[in-house]
């Protein structure tokens, strides 16, 4: 007995301190109801209606009003078929081979105007997206459409079950749904409506929406999530000045913001109120180059090679990125992306290695297709007139020129922007892509497809679209990540659209802002916002 | 007098219409469309949505069925439909217009507040420390642009008293104090240089008003200093700076684009831009005719207080 004496201390000190650790985090991180969190997104939104946008400004303050079937865990940081959660379905499942998809949906929920939702709302929100003949609505604008391509029709057997039946498995699918780009919208509304209101079965009801200026809502109390929204309500307030968002951040007025921030404005933002707390994450925008395949000198590989050897990564890295990019392909890199090439991979790439040395080769690539000294290539790089474009576009002549291109950069306006770039109106472009899911079938298709609206290099490549189609249908994860990696290292040789780099996000908030949260692979589906609460 | 304004009025109607066209033909010259907006904030263009969208808004028509088509409504007091919005264009211009009215008036009054009277004192003063002193005010006032003193006024506030003006719109119905306290740093920040031209007018102008016989004589009678400066010398030198300050209520509009960017204020002026960006035509178009419209009767306006303050003018004679 003597022996276990001395234990006798430890083992209550140990039972004491499990409690402790038990007990603590639970009180200390309880969350507390109340309270209106105050915003400023990246700008006024053109509407509330998402499907009808293809801006992180429609996301970002129509989220709240809204569910999707599914959607992506906000808790957890990357998004993967795995962190799907359910919303207005109750669960799913894939059946026939991954040819029909079936969800079951929750009976308790309503829309805000108090109507139930039903399986009629699924079938008539995605008939409209999809473009379906027989679709009751149609919508005015429909960027998306292509993501639903593969659905060949949709059942509601019965009000709480639908069914979207395929013509070809594609897995991608789900994953799409969870989009913050994909709710349900009500049957029973007018969908020319969502332009100014919203009605939706979100944990937020529109209070006021004054377009330009704010969108705010209340806490819907029928919510069909018990307990959520932490929260009595969400403001937006739009504050087009950088500058005077940072101020506004750090008189108190606003909780959180730093949506199209960089890193500088985060740290300017610090260093006048250094309570504040930067939140960085990677997320799914990257930086891009166009490169017009229908125009000659273009069209040629070994220009097309000089150009992407030209643009020394790691010189962007510190230039114009200052520091807040991660280096990746068409694919957001591995960890943070879940398709893109892993960094020996990455480190591969034209682009990659030493400066000097691909410089060398850019020149000598230039002089084999005609272009020396005597007879440079002349081009001019077009960009978006917006600072986060023409920075890196300038950042782009200047390399260009470092291997005897005789660029000029030329600013296009930012309505007449993607016009141009549609009809292939330019010869090199500096460009930014965001991609709502990252997920192949959303990327690919998209923007190297031959024929694809978002294809705006004209890169047509018919082993890449067969390529495209068989990942795509591939259900074995493994072998379908080694097919996305074939493609990406392809379109990465064959200057498809060379990606400069994937930028960083930056959030800055109150230290009384709890629960919200940033995914690293993607900015647009992570606005639903139901679990933030002040703690105050 | 009757017969001057009636042609002042005539003529005004001539130069709105001149100004109608000049702007439906600038909105038209501006490379695209509000549809490609459309669709550039969609990420794609697809033609035949295009055509379609251009047909409900009814951009597709002959640009002199457009223009004819807008005049009839201004002459029947339809402002049409904001494209960007979906909304009535009058619905979306209405809540605007108190905020700039409020901020030009305050911006304004502040000027002319400031700007006369230290005029009058620095050219009394001709030559001394204060007119030096009030001279180096109106020389900072000139070059300190609106746009960078509103930035340094939130960033100074923020910096010292951890405290900016409200970021969302107060009325002043609902919070008169709160109200002031948003508007007055703004009018500040635009009412500054105003008030810096109309200190240098008033200064130079009084200098030769004060030149005068009839002010010598006023001096030699020994009429009191404040009766000789403030009733005599500034009435007749007030009507270069009655024109000045005209001019600079037309100017102002400009200078309140960045003010109210800066300061968050949701006012016609900075909405203007916003409406010019998305080729929202009605908007744009209505709220210019708006503006061209106060220009004009301010210009009238200052016209008829010059009969006020000279009699020696005379209207309506040969």
């Amino acid at each position: 007995m003597p022996s276990t004496r001395p234990l006798r201390p430890f083992l209550f000190t140990s039972l004491l301190l499990a409690l402790v650790v038990a007990v603590a985090p639970v009180t200390a991180q309880a969350p507390k109801t109340g309270g209106v969190l105050v915003t400023s997104p990246l700008s006024a939104t053109p509407s509330l209606s998402p499907h009808e946008e293809s801006t992180i400004a429609t996301v970002q303050q129509a989220s709240p009003c809204f569910n999707n079937l599914v959607y992506y865990d906000p808790a957890r940081k990357q998004e993967s078929v795995d962190t799907i959660i359910p919303e207005l379905a109750e669960k799913w499942s894939w059946q026939d081979n991954y040819r029909n998809l079936v969800f079951f949906l929750r009976k308790d929920v309503k829309w805000h105007d108090g109507k139930p939702f039903t399986s009629q709302d699924v079938k008539y929100t995605f008939d409209m997206v999809r473009g379906a003949p027989d679709a009751k609505a149609r919508l005015k604008v429909n960027p998306r459409k292509l993501w639903y391509e593969a659905v060949e029709a949709i059942e509601a057997p019965d009000p709480y079950t639908v069914v979207f039946r395929l013509k070809h498995p594609q897995p991608s699918l789900l994953l799409m749904l969870a989009s913050g780009y994909s709710p349900v919208y009500p049957a029973h509304v007018p969908v020319a409506e969502f332009k100014n209101k919203c009605v939706g079965t979100g944990p937020f009801k529109l209070k006021d929406n004054k377009p330009g200026e704010l969108v705010e809502y209340v806490r819907n109390p029928d919510y069909f999530v018990k307990g959520r929204p932490y929260l009595d309500g969400i403001k937006f307030v739009i504050i087009r000045d950088r500058s005077t968002q940072i101020a506004a951040l750090q008189s108190g007025q606003l909780d959180v913001a730093g949506s199209g921030w960089n890193k500088t404005n985060a740290e300017n933002a610090r260093s006048g109120a250094p309570k504040l707390i930067i939140g960085e994450a990677d997320s799914n925008v990257n930086d891009n180059v166009l490169i017009n395949f229908k125009k000659a000198p273009f069209n040629d590989v070994r220009i097309r090679r000089a150009i992407n050897l030209a643009l020394d990564r790691k010189a962007y890295l510190i230039g114009p990125r200052q520091g807040a990019a991660t280096f990746g392909g068409a694919l957001l890199p591995r960890p943070a992306g879940v398709w893109g090439l892993t960094a020996p991979e990455v480190a591969k790439l034209p682009g990659m290695g030493d400066a000097k040395k691909q410089k060398a080769e850019a020149k000598k690539l230039l002089a084999e297709a005609g272009f020396t000294a005597s007879n440079p290539l002349k081009i001019v790089v077009a960009t978006r007139a917006l600072a986060i474009y023409v920075d890196t576009a300038s950042w782009m002549v200047d390399q260009l020129e470092q291997v005897g291109v005789q660029a000029t950069l030329e600013q296009i306006e930012t309505g007449v922007w993607h016009p141009k770039m549609t009809r292939l109106e330019y010869q090199v472009a500096l460009n930014l892509t965001g991609v709502g899911v990252d997920d192949p079938d959303a990327q690919l298709f998209e923007n190297y497809h031959c024929g694809s609206q978002r294809n705006f290099s004209g890169y047509c490549s018919e082993e890449i679209d067969r390529l495209m189609a068989q990942q795509s249908q591939t259900l074995d994860r493994a072998k379908r990540l080694a097919l996305v990696n074939e493609i990406d290292r392809k379109l990465q040789a064959d200057g498809a659209r060379p990606i400069l780099g994937w930028g960083k996000q930056y959030e800055v908030h109150w230290p009384h802002v709890k629960g919200w949260a940033v995914h690293e692979n993607s900015i647009y589906n992570v606005g639903r916002r139901q679990d933030v609460w002040l703690d105050k | 007098m009757r017969t001057y304004v009636a042609k002042r009025l005539v003529i005004a109607g001539v130069t709105l219409l001149g100004m109608s066209l000049l702007l439906f033909v600038l909105m038209r010259l501006a490379p695209g469309n509000i549809t490609d907006i459309i669709f550039e904030s969609a990420g794609y263009v697809d033609e035949a949505d295009r055509h379609r969208l251009e047909a409900e808004l009814g951009i597709d028509k002959p640009l002199v069925v457009q223009y004819g088509r807008w005049l009839g409504d201004l002459v029947r007091g339809e402002l049409g439909k904001s494209y960007r919005y979906d909304l009535p264009a009058w619905e979306v211009i209405k809540p605007r217009l108190p905020v700039t009215l409020e901020l030009a008036v305050l911006a304004m009054g502040f000027s002319i507040m400031l700007g006369v009277p230290f005029g009058v004192v620095s050219a009394v003063r001709r030559g001394r420390p204060l007119d030096y002193a009030l001279r180096v005010i109106s020389l900072a006032g000139l070059s300190m642009p609106a746009f960078w003193l509103s930035m340094i006024i939130i960033l100074t506030l923020v910096r010292s008293l951890g405290w900016i003006p409200s970021m969302t719109y107060v009325p002043p119905t609902e919070n008169l104090r709160a109200n002031l306290f948003q508007f007055l740093l703004p009018a500040l920040a635009v009412g500054y240089r105003s008030s810096a031209l109309i200190m240098r007018i008033t200064r130079s102008t009084m200098l030769e008003v004060l030149r005068e016989d009839y002010i010598r004589t006023a001096w030699a009678k020994g009429q009191r200093e404040a009766l000789v400066v403030w009733r005599h010398a500034l009435k007749n030198a007030s009507l270069p700076v009655v024109t000045l300050i005209g001019i600079e209520f037309a100017f102002l509009i400009g200078g309140l684009v960045v003010t109210e960017t800066v300061f968050n204020l949701p006012g016609v002026a900075r909405y203007l831009v916003d409406a010019i960006q998305f080729r929202d035509y009605p908007i744009v178009q209505n709220l210019a005719m708006l503006i061209a419209v106060v220009v004009v009767l301010a210009n009238l306006a200052v016209d008829l207080l010059y009969t006020w303050l000279d009699p020696r003018i005379k209207y309506g004679s040969a």
